[in-house]
């Protein structure tokens, strides 16, 4: 199965992955649409890493759903019928990895598709930080936000005498 | 050998969870019977319908040809009335029974009135079943003055679709905080403000002594004096596990039917689901009556796994709760109301955002979160469902705890940096990938799963 690879060591933070998003999912360029979103794990905002939907085994959104609006598309993407959700954020609570939102505009929870088997993010990412190859789902960012935060954290540690 | 019979009493979300489970490991190699009071349909969804975001044909489940493909027989419209143990049977309100091999309770809640006279006047509703959604929808208009009698968390998910029906809408509350039993005081005060800003009317500290007819209208008499007069009065005052059927069943009981980690109750071959379980907490390990919807799912999928014959523990449900009122998010988790943990709450209060983010017994795990926020704001991060992993998770913090102490606005970081997801990734409640529900249905085929038991227990 082809999942969304990220790789954040070459993440540049330029936030081109969300624009692209926002504009596939919602057809506004507005990153707070953007289903995948890139953060700061080091102060100064240094070092960066998009995080999306994991698209994991247990479909904590899917098998939360009264209605069964969350199926599992052609390319493997827990993604949301629209005419199916009635809004009520159920998935959004029980998924947690926060990786499924609610759009008060339409009155629905919205998550990642993978673009229908062409995710917009990797095309858009001019690193390779986001790429659509064959692999398993992992915590793409654990190790990564560890080791660049470490030092924030020694600081907080210190300042605080723990 | 004939095949087994597993009886389903109930047709809300536990049932329909423990049929797909049991299909899903079984492909029909069973026989199931489901016996319901109701045709299937979602409870939680309800408030939708009244709120005219969804039609009424939106609240059914299981249609009767989805129960054919999952090669279920049923008995809807029938009550259980009694059950018997040691027989294995269960007698229905026709007076007709049905043997099992095993059964599962899943008879949900009903609705409970404050007990002060002129509850059952006609005008005065409970808002829990489709029947009674019916009845109100078929009662208010724009322009009613609305009284809602209980600021809880159900008197709150209809809240919203009152407000956009063009009510005029009034909510008292008994306790001295509205959403007494899903966020803390200082949560209740900023939902008030909002509430007040956008025209709804909150009481709280007030105690209802009756409701009285008075030319058409009714009159609710308060404690101390005060009256409001109302169109229609809602009663949102509380809930009770549907277990009247179950006396002299012998099976034992807390608040509601105690369970085991695989849903079994004290006597054989009984399991019991949802609102109806006593069952395992995520957080404490301890027995809860939750009554909600993923507990419901959980307990069902769980259940059924098991009458399917394939071993499968329950690791408990975290508590959790959402709900907004005209775009204010609103959502706890856990244990958001422990005495016995540190605590960190913050506010910004021209953004309406709250947090309180506790530790139980000074540890290192979050335990518990209570988290408030505008719509647009809240959903342009990933916070709500990152709160409900960290719980869920329970990993030591380290010293991430004090970071997230300093600044409870960033837990994406800490969350993480902690290697979270690798954990949760792990996790499913059946072991194995999630089939869509729609996708499962009774094919004769046998799972490898149950195959194997089978073998094991022929020998
Ligand atoms: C308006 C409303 C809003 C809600 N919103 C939320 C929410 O936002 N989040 C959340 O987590 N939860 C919510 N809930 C709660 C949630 O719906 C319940 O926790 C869930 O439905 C419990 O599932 P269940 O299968 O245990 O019971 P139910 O879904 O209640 O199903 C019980 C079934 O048993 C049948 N039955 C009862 N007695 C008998 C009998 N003797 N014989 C045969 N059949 C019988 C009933 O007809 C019904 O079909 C809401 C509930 C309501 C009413």
């Amino acid at each position: 199965m082809k999942v969304l690879h990220i790789e954040p060591e070459k993440c540049t933070g330029c936030l081109r992955c969300e624009v692209a998003c926002s504009y596939v999912q919602s057809g506004e360029f507005n990153p707070s649409k953007s289903v995948i979103r890139v953060s700061a794990f080091e102060r100064g905002h240094t070092s960066f890493s998009p995080y999306t939907c994991f698209q994991c085994a247990e479909g904590w959104c899917m098998t939360a759903c009264p209605v069964e609006a969350i199926d599992i598309s052609a390319v493997g993407a827990k993604e949301v019928q629209d005419d199916q959700c009635v809004g009520c954020k159920l998935c959004t609570l029980a998924c947690p990895y926060g990786t499924i939102f609610y759009d008060p505009e339409r009155e629905k929870a919205f998550k990642c598709n993978l673009c229908g088997g062409d995710p917009q993010c990797a095309h858009a990412c001019p690193t390779q930080a986001i790429t659509w190859i064959e692999d398993f789902t992992q915590d793409w960012t654990g190790a990564f936000a560890a080791q660049r935060s470490a030092a924030d954290l020694a600081r907080i540690g210190a300042t605080n005498g723990r | 050998m004939a095949a087994k019979r597993h009886v389903i009493v109930g047709g809300g979300t536990a049932a329909i969870n423990a049929i797909t489970s049991i299909r899903e490991f079984d492909q029909g190699a069973s026989d199931i019977v489901l016996v319901a009071e109701e045709r299937p349909y979602s409870r939680m969804v309800l408030p939708y319908y009244l709120g005219k975001r969804i039609s009424r044909s939106h609240v059914w489940t299981l249609s009767p040809d989805r129960l054919a493909a999952l090669g279920v027989t049923t008995q809807i419209g029938r009550r259980a009335t009694a059950l018997d143990t040691a027989q294995q049977r269960v007698t229905l309100d026709n007076g007709e029974t049905v043997d099992y091999d095993d059964l599962l309770i899943a008879t949900g809640s009903s609705a409970v009135r404050a007990p002060v006279p002129g509850a059952d006047l006609p005008g005065v509703h409970s808002f829990w079943t489709l029947e009674q959604a019916d009845g109100l929808i078929a009662e208010v208009k724009a322009g009613s003055e609305v009284v809602l009698v209980g600021a809880g968390f159900i008197s709150f998910t209809i809240l919203n679709s009152l407000v956009k029906l063009g009510v005029r809408l009034t909510v008292i509350e008994l306790a001295p905080t509205i959403l007494p039993r899903m966020i803390d005081p200082n949560g209740a005060a900023i939902v008030t403000r909002w509430l007040e800003q956008h025209g709804v009317t909150v009481q709280t500290g007030v105690r209802l002594n009756a409701i009285e007819e008075v030319a058409g209208r009714k009159r609710l008499v308060l404690d101390g004096g005060g009256e409001l007069s109302a169109d229609v009065v809602i009663m949102a005052t509380g809930i009770r596990p549907n277990l009247g059927w179950l006396e002299g069943a012998g099976l034992e009981m807390g608040r509601g039917i105690l369970v085991d980690d695989h849903m079994r109750t004290s006597a054989p071959n009984v399991y019991a689901a949802g609102d109806v379980a006593e069952a395992f907490d995520r957080v404490t390990g301890q027995r809860a009556l939750h009554a909600i919807e993923p507990a419901a799912m959980e307990h069902g999928r769980i259940a059924g796994a098991n009458m399917a014959g394939v071993d499968r523990a329950h690791r408990g449900t975290v508590l959790m709760n959402i709900v907004d009122v005209l775009d204010l998010e609103i959502a706890s988790f856990g244990l958001w109301d422990d005495a016995d943990a540190e605590s960190v709450a913050v506010e910004k209060p021209s953004q309406w955002a709250y947090r309180r983010l506790l530790w139980h017994g000074q540890g290192e795990a979050m335990t518990g979160a209570i988290i408030i926020g505008i719509s647009e704001h809240l959903w342009a991060t990933n916070d709500v469902g990152i709160l409900k992993g960290l719980v869920q998770d329970g990993q030591p913090m380290g010293a991430w705890k004090r970071a997230m102490m300093d600044n409870p606005w960033e837990l994406k970081r800490p969350f993480v940096a902690t290697g979270h997801v690798g954990r949760l990734l792990q996790e499913t409640v059946l072991g194995r990938p999630s089939t869509p529900a729609d996708e499962v249905n009774a094919a004769r085929w046998v799972s490898p799963e149950a195959a194997a038991l089978a073998a094991q227990t022929e020998v």
